[in-house]
């Protein structure tokens, strides 16, 4: 059969891609809200459960390699200058000293826009060698033998310091990329300005966050002959495989990426890192495998952040609280490089408003590179959209829910396109309900106590439809155990088990006799980086149909036995009965008889239906307590209502919203990198000095979905899910502060001192 | 030096200097234990030392000789899972896995000093380790669920 190749448009992180797509061999009916399903939507244990446990499961940290040397990182101690001498001959001549690699030994690799080893310095800690032994103690050692001397150069680590006239340049080309301002806008805001009752205007500051993924960058890396197998803490084995190949010069197939477990993602290792290339040179170089993993204070300085952000807000609305127009002057804190995650968008897309500009200024300068974070830029702006409008429902003393609900966005409005689905308005309904939010509304604050209480809540939405390509391949042993093998990334989400459910659910198996093995770039069929919560949605469709080709197939062979016809046959609970008939057969059965003949489907996702938005919503709502005296901030509960179409999972999808959840409550309150402005040096790489939140800070969380298949996205009903919860959770919070001190809140994280420096109303 | 780890005897000579995460990893490839912050401030090194929980990173093996040593290889194998490690299971108290030894094992230690633990008890009892997928809602309902399960006399 000849295969049809289009084109569709496919959203990851907040922005659009052209893909090429191939036709799937079939296009199931989409799983609706009626459909009777025995696995999907049941509460399945985590699959990779017992192995994380029981200390089993093996983390790129944990890989041995016999002979395998251990790497140091010689890192800049300036913000910005050069390297005027390096000389590692003391530390080779230590013991268990193997090697040193610097920037002659290495192929051009730029990450970031910085040359890998440069000499020039962009920013502290910038590695600029690297030193290999027997052991991590050893090579952490000989760097003390290294002589170096550098000459600083003046830097700017601000973006105040960077735009500035006489600013230092970052880059050869300047301090803001080429694209910077971008200008977004539609209708006519002036128009809608001049039609305003009320306008208002603010400014917001949100921090510089960093991931902390416990485990830090890293890899693994081992030459045989000219093929070199790379396991990797990877959120993309085929795009770290991609990035080590051409750094190296490779054919694809020469390149093998593994990643089995990692320690967390949450957006900073979507491809080769610093430490896969260094570990693959030296490698190279050495002739031995070698590990390269990235210690705390590199990994809190050197492996990506959430920019910091300043946004000034002007908000027009009618008396009725209908928006009229909406304005956004955003500067973004780039670092020294990344890609262009603004604030904008998610204010041209939750509120319905016919007037909407937006003007984003991304900044160099001499700091780490910013990388994606969860939401990365709707995480930001939800920030300073959902403040301004607490603070224009103040203004208009109307209820900051019924604000909210006035200025429903019915479609898609910079593009002019409806949405797949959408019921914002049902997690506001239920969401309020849970919460009780009027009866807390109406509770006035008692502004002559010590400790207040208040109420807030923020909306929220993400772009979350996932699309092609995504590849599956299903299998089935001679015992009826059945394989889904897909080149997707578990980070910990959940994926492993949604796609083994979704494979049972068609064939009718018993979920224990299915696994899913992921990835491995040798083995398995191509599916992208698990990145954008796009996994579910992306991949989830391939091994339906991957499903699907492989049960048509075992039909086929259980007719035979079963005297009757293929489409007589129906499965459930890992047996296959006859319509017409009691004759039954147990899948392991019907091919234990068939011997090895091995029944395989392959599946891969279908096109994005064309011209419309998939998007993920929700409604966050949170309880505070504020000690006026010591400016603590406690928060006593969040109910957080979702819309991302189907839950595969509901316990698996629950873990993933309380912990974006909680990740928003350490942005709402404790997250900050903290630089030394003279030296550009980060203060706080330690998880001591870096607050996360720790379990002593949890409130009470009520995270629930509007179980709604979404039939127009794809054939699974599910969208995205893992981005939405960290959303909205540091606005509604802020907003709760804002109510129960009755002043603005302009700034994150709410620390004492900062709240403190709010006052409050009394 | 003997180490007893697990039940098991080594005779090992280590440096003065090396820490017991050091040990157990490198030397006895007991990866289970996890190097996070290597400095006492995230709890994912933890293990038992005669009972109690230490952070292995902050430990040093010299002062460790003729102590049992208990990690999270030696808790419990499939069939024969710890209550603990069955709560974390049935109660997803993990996303990544990287933190779950080092919880576990404070979960242990936890339920061993107050078998009855209060919720405030279980969120003051697991402060020291540290989770960013932010499972610690059901790692309370986890540790609290073991403690209905682990018989009275231990």
């Amino acid at each position: 059969m000849a295969k049809r190749f289009v084109t569709t448009t496919v959203e990851i992180e907040g922005r659009e891609e052209t893909k090429v797509v191939e036709l799937p061999s079939r296009d199931p009916t989409p799983w609706g809200n009626d459909a009777e399903l025995s696995v999907v939507g049941q509460r399945v244990a985590r699959m990779d459960a017992l192995e994380k446990v029981t200390g089993d499961a093996r983390y790129t940290a944990d890989i041995k390699v016999a002979g395998m040397l251990h790497v140091a990182l010689l890192r800049a101690p300036v913000a910005c200058g050069r390297v005027t001498s390096l000389d590692a001959s003391l530390a080779l001549a230590l013991p268990g000293v193997r090697g040193v690699l610097t920037v002659d030994d290495i192929p051009d690799i730029k990450l970031d826009g910085v040359k890998l080893f440069d000499q020039s310095i962009h920013y502290v800690n910038q590695p600029l060698a690297a030193i290999c032994a027997d052991t991590i103690e050893l090579a952490e050692r000989a760097l003390d033998a290294i002589m170096m001397t550098v000459e600083a150069e003046p830097h700017v680590v601000t973006a105040e310091q960077a735009l500035a006239a006489d600013a230092p340049r970052v880059k050869p080309s300047g301090n803001t990329p080429r694209s910077s301002p971008r200008i977004m806008s539609r209708g006519d805001v002036d128009a809608g300005f001049r039609d305003a009752d009320v306008t208002i205007t603010r400014e917001y500051r949100t921090p510089t966050a960093l991931h902390t993924a416990l485990e830090p960058h890293g890899a693994v890396a081992e030459w045989s002959g000219r093929r070199l197998t790379i396991w990797e803490s990877t959120q993309g084995i085929f795009n770290t495989r991609r990035d080590i190949a051409k750094a190296f010069e490779l054919p694809l197939s020469s390149v093998r990426v593994i990643k089995n477990y990692m320690g967390g993602g949450f957006g900073a290792k979507n491809g080769a890192s610093h430490a896969t290339y260094i570990a693959a040179a030296l490698a190279k170089k050495l002739g031995r495998p070698v590990r390269c993993i990235l210690d705390r204070e590199g990994e809190q300085t050197d492996a990506g952040n959430r920019s910091a952000t300043r946004q000034r807000v002007t908000i027009g609305a009618k008396r009725d609280g209908t928006l009229t127009a909406i304005t956004l002057d955003a500067t973004i804190s780039l670092g020294i490089g990344g890609w262009l995650a603004g604030p904008a968008r998610i204010y041209h897309e939750l509120y319905r408003c016919a007037n909407v500009r937006s003007s984003e200024t991304f900044v160099y300068m001499n700091t780490g590179a910013m990388a994606s974070f969860r939401a990365p830029g709707s995480v930001e702006g939800a920030f300073g959209l959902e403040c301004a409008m607490d603070a224009l429902a103040r203004e208009l003393d109307l209820d900051p829910l019924e604000l909210r609900r006035r200025n429903y966005a019915r479609h898609d409005q910079d593009r002019n396109r409806p949405y797949s689905d959408k019921h914002l308005d049902e997690c506001y309904r239920l969401g309020a309900e849970r919460f009780g939010w009027t009866r807390a509304r109406d509770a006035v604050p008692d502004y002559g106590s010590r400790i207040r209480r208040g109420v807030g809540m923020a909306s929220l939405t993400w772009g979350a439809g996932g699309g092609p390509p995504a590849y599956a391949t299903v299998r089935i042993n001679r015992d009826g155990t059945i394989e889904v093998l897909t080149g997707a990334q578990d980070l910990g989400t959940g994926a492993r088990t949604v796609l083994a459910q979704i494979a049972a659910e068609v064939l009718g198996a018993k979920i224990d006799n299915v696994r899913t093995v992921l990835g491995d770039t040798e083995r398995l069929p191509f599916a992208s980086n698990s990145w954008g919560s796009i996994t579910t949605a992306s991949v989830g469709p391939a091994v339906r149909v991957a499903a699907e080709e492989a049960r048509d197939s075992l039909f086929e062979a259980a007719a035979g036995l079963m005297h009757t016809e293929p489409d007589d046959l129906e499965s459930r609970d890992g047996e296959i009965h006859a319509k017409s008939s009691d004759a039954c057969m147990l899948i392991g059965e019907v091919c234990e008889k068939l011997g090895d003949v091995m029944i395989i489907g392959q599946g891969s996702r279908g096109p994005n239906p064309d011209m419309t938005a998939i998007s993920a919503f929700g409604a966050q709502f949170a309880e505070v307590e504020v000690d006026t005296e010591t400016g603590r901030v406690r928060v006593l509960r969040i109910v957080s209502a979702h819309d991302s179409g189907r839950v595969i999972n509901p316990t698996l999808a629950e873990s993933q919203l309380e912990g974006g959840i909680i990740q928003g409550l350490g942005y709402a309150l404790f997250e900050e990198r903290v630089l030394d402005e003279q030296q550009g040096t980060p203060l706080n790489p330690t998880m001591h000095d870096y607050k996360i939140p720790t379990i002593g800070d949890i409130p009470s969380i009520d995270a629930f979905f509007v179980d709604a298949a979404d039939t127009v996205a794809n054939h699974t009903g599910a969208k995205g899910l893992a981005e939405p919860p960290i959303i909205g959770t540091a606005p509604a919070v802020a907003n709760a502060v804002a109510n129960a001190l009755g002043v603005d809140v302009a700034e994150i994280p709410l620390t004492p001192w900062r709240v403190l420096a709010l006052g409050a109303r009394s | 030096m003997r180490l007893i780890v697990n039940g098991a005897e080594h005779d090992l000579t280590p440096p003065s200097h090396e820490t017991l995460l050091t040990t157990l990893r490198e030397r006895l490839d007991l990866t289970g234990t996890k190097l996070v912050c290597g400095r006492g401030e995230c709890g994912a090194c933890t293990v038992l030392l005669d009972g109690a929980s230490v952070y292995s990173c902050l430990t040093l093996t010299a002062a460790c000789d003729d102590r049992e040593i208990t990690t999270i290889e030696g808790i419990g194998r499939d069939g024969d899972l710890h209550p603990v490690q069955a709560a974390f299971i049935e109660h997803d108290a993990l996303q990544c896995g990287f933190c779950t030894p080092g919880q576990i094992l404070a979960a242990i230690a936890l339920l061993g000093d107050n078998p009855n633990p209060s919720e405030d008890d279980v969120r003051h009892g697991m402060s020291g380790n540290l989770c960013r997928c932010g499972t610690y809602p059901k790692i309370v309902r986890a540790v609290l669920a073991a403690a209905e399960r682990i018989p009275p006399n231990g």
